[in-house]
């Protein structure tokens, strides 16, 4: 076993509206490595934690026009350059018979692309996270909302941060090592 | 929102300036009305049916919009859907001018028997047996053997009593739907909604029919010769985006200025928005299926339908190439990539943008579709193409018909609680989430 260092600090909730109201305090005192965990979706917690949209549309929007260029490529490729044949009085190559090859292939690569882009979002994949060292985890998908608090923030200091998530109505405060 | 549930109660007295707003439309609507009719009835007298296609144009457009509300209204009953109920109401209201609609659909398919020595051609050549086809061949409709094929079903009695079915499903599932949502606002009552998910599900076919029917007897058989599977599903698209399209006009005017003021919000917006980005796909998708499998087929029964809306006798393009263009670019790829964004769905004035963009180009679509007619000449082919020329009767249907929907809509709001005050789903709706 390794030395074990602080992580973070894990603060525990019962009830949504104290939750919600201290995860807009959070926001506000400017942490940024801290995350929430709650046992169901809580509307508009996003804004209330002040992240912005997702950035998986962009690698979307890349895999779908790769794809798009990549199926014009590979017909174009065949029918009017390595192998030109003349069917149904068609041109070799026109934009239009090989459409659904474009349209499909976007559609693929665009899929492939959200994959690929949840899982860099996400940082995934990853075995273990150092949050699963505390051991009543499991009750974030029961009756407890958490808010923890890193501490690679460049905010954080294990007595204040403790002291804060006190004052804005944290029932319980863990220090969470691994 | 607080502030505004008391305005909820009083809908009608909420309604001060939306009145004036309605009589305008009503005066305008009119006003258009009589236009094209008088342009219509010149037209007609002298054997010219291009102001009856005007007519066709306007009431195409506006009709598809209707169509289009009935389809979201029945399709958010069967789906239960919580977000669209306070939308729906706006919904119902538009449904009151379907009556409107059916009264004026008469004129153009009547007008053509009664004005003008030998004008019942017209619009619809078919419907004039002694018709002399365009091209070098020379014969009449009646000895035309693709008219002989097709008259047991293309022939002015069945037509009418079609016409006559199509609207008794509008009319009949408009006046149905309205009636049991209005009913609960006074009496609530979970047996209204309930009565209204059986209609939705009985009605969804009738007027996937009737709208299929109908694009096929108004505007494909206007170029009778051709026939394609897809054109109802086409103007099923075009209903789909221009009732869409004119929710967001229509949902938003209400919010910033009028009785929906607090009640609706961006979530709102945002289904409305992605609605109408996968339909401009849709869109996009049955009118290039439509093209593709012919162009591949290249059957000349089918290709000519394409050929007049590209090409000139003599091979250059011609004015419907570049409205053909228009529509690949401006009516799928450039509201496809804008509605992308998620801002484009959710901030007010964007959507409201693309969505009037929109609309505007689903009004060159049924120009493409509806206005490209072959007409004897003295050619080597025998028939020129009616050109992409927009003129002053086209502008009047189009304001006529639209004056007349505006109108009946208001009417209806006006009269009406803003939204269905007692609806099972009515909290889930003002509440809206993404």
């Amino acid at each position: 076993m390794s030395t074990k260092a602080t992580y973070g600090l894990l603060a525990t909730f019962s009830k949504t509206p104290e939750f919600f109201t201290a995860t807009g305090k959070v926001r506000d005192a400017g942490f940024k490595k801290w995350d929430t965990f709650t046992p169901f979706p809580v509307h508009g917690l996003d804004d209330q934690m002040g992240v912005g949209r997702s950035k998986v549309p962009i690698f979307t929007l890349c895999g779908g026009l790769f794809g798009f260029c990549l199926g014009m490529l590979i017909t174009f490729y065949m029918n009017g350059f390595d192998y030109p044949l003349i069917v149904g009085g068609k041109p070799y190559w026109s934009p239009v018979f090989p459409f659904p090859v474009m349209y499909e292939l976007t559609i693929l690569n665009a899929a492939f692309g959200t994959l690929g882009g949840m899982f860099i979002m996400n940082l995934l994949p990853r075995h273990n996270h150092p949050l699963f060292e505390y051991e009543d985890f499991i009750k974030s998908g029961d009756d407890t909302f958490f808010i923890v608090i890193e501490k690679a923030d460049p905010q954080f200091d294990l007595d204040k941060t403790k002291a804060f998530l006190t004052e804005i109505g944290a029932e319980e405060v863990h220090v969470v090592e691994a | 929102m607080s502030a505004n549930a008391s305005t909820a109660t009083t809908g009608v007295a909420s309604s001060g300036g939306k009145k004036d707003f309605s009589t305008i439309a009503l005066i305008v609507g009119v006003i258009g009305i009589i236009a094209t009719l008088i342009g219509l009835v010149m037209d007609l007298s002298h054997g010219y049916g291009r102001v009856g296609q005007s007519w066709l144009i306007g009431f195409g457009f506006w009709m598809a919009m209707l169509i289009g509300m009935l389809f979201l209204t029945q399709i958010t009953y069967l789906f239960d859907a919580g977000w669209a109920t306070i939308i729906r109401r706006q919904w119902e209201n538009a449904f009151a001018a379907f009556p409107f609609m059916a009264l004026l659909i008469i004129p153009v398919v009547a007008l053509p028997f009664f004005v003008g020595d030998n004008s019942s051609g017209a619009i619809w050549k078919w419907m004039d047996p002694t018709y002399m086809l365009p091209g070098i061949h020379g014969h009449t409709v009646e000895h035309d053997a693709l008219y002989i094929a097709k008259a047991p079903y293309l022939n002015t009695p069945f037509f009418i009593a079609r016409l006559i079915a199509y609207f008794l499903v509008f009319c009949g599932l408009g006046a149905l739907l309205r009636k049991h949502s209005i009913a609960n606002d006074t009496a609530a009552d979970p047996k209204h909604y309930i009565a209204c998910r059986k209609i939705s599900a009985i009605g969804i076919f009738l007027t996937a029919f009737a709208t299929t029917f109908m694009a096929f007897d108004l505007f494909m058989s206007l170029s009778y010769h051709w026939f394609s599977t897809m054109f109802g599903v086409w103007f099923f698209a075009a209903s789909m985006r221009a009732g869409l399209a004119g929710t967001v006009l229509l949902c938003n005017f209400a919010a910033v200025k009028g009785w929906l003021q607090g009640f609706y919000n961006k979530n709102h917006n945002y289904f409305l928005g992605c609605l109408c980005l996968a339909f401009t796909v849709f869109w996009a998708y049955i009118s290039f299926s439509q093209y593709f499998l012919i162009y591949n087929a290249n059957i000349p029964e089918e290709t000519f339908w394409f050929n007049i809306r590209e090409l000139n006798i003599d091979g250059t393009k011609s004015t419907w190439w570049w409205v053909s263009m228009g529509l690949i670019f401006g009516h799928f790829l450039i509201p496809f990539l804008i509605l992308l964004f998620y801002k484009t769905k959710v901030v007010r004035a964007r959507l409201m943008g693309i969505c009037t963009w929109i609309l505007l180009f689903t009004l060159l679509d049924m120009y493409w579709n509806i206005l490209p007619k072959q007409k004897s000449a003295d050619n080597i082919l025998g028939y020129d193409v009616q050109q992409f020329i927009p003129n002053i009767w086209d502008l009047a249907a189009i304001v006529g018909f639209g004056g007349i929907v505006i109108w009946a809509t208001l009417r209806s709001a006006a009269k009406n609680s803003p939204i269905p005050l007692h609806d099972p789903r009515i909290k889930e709706s003002l509440n809206a989430h993404q």
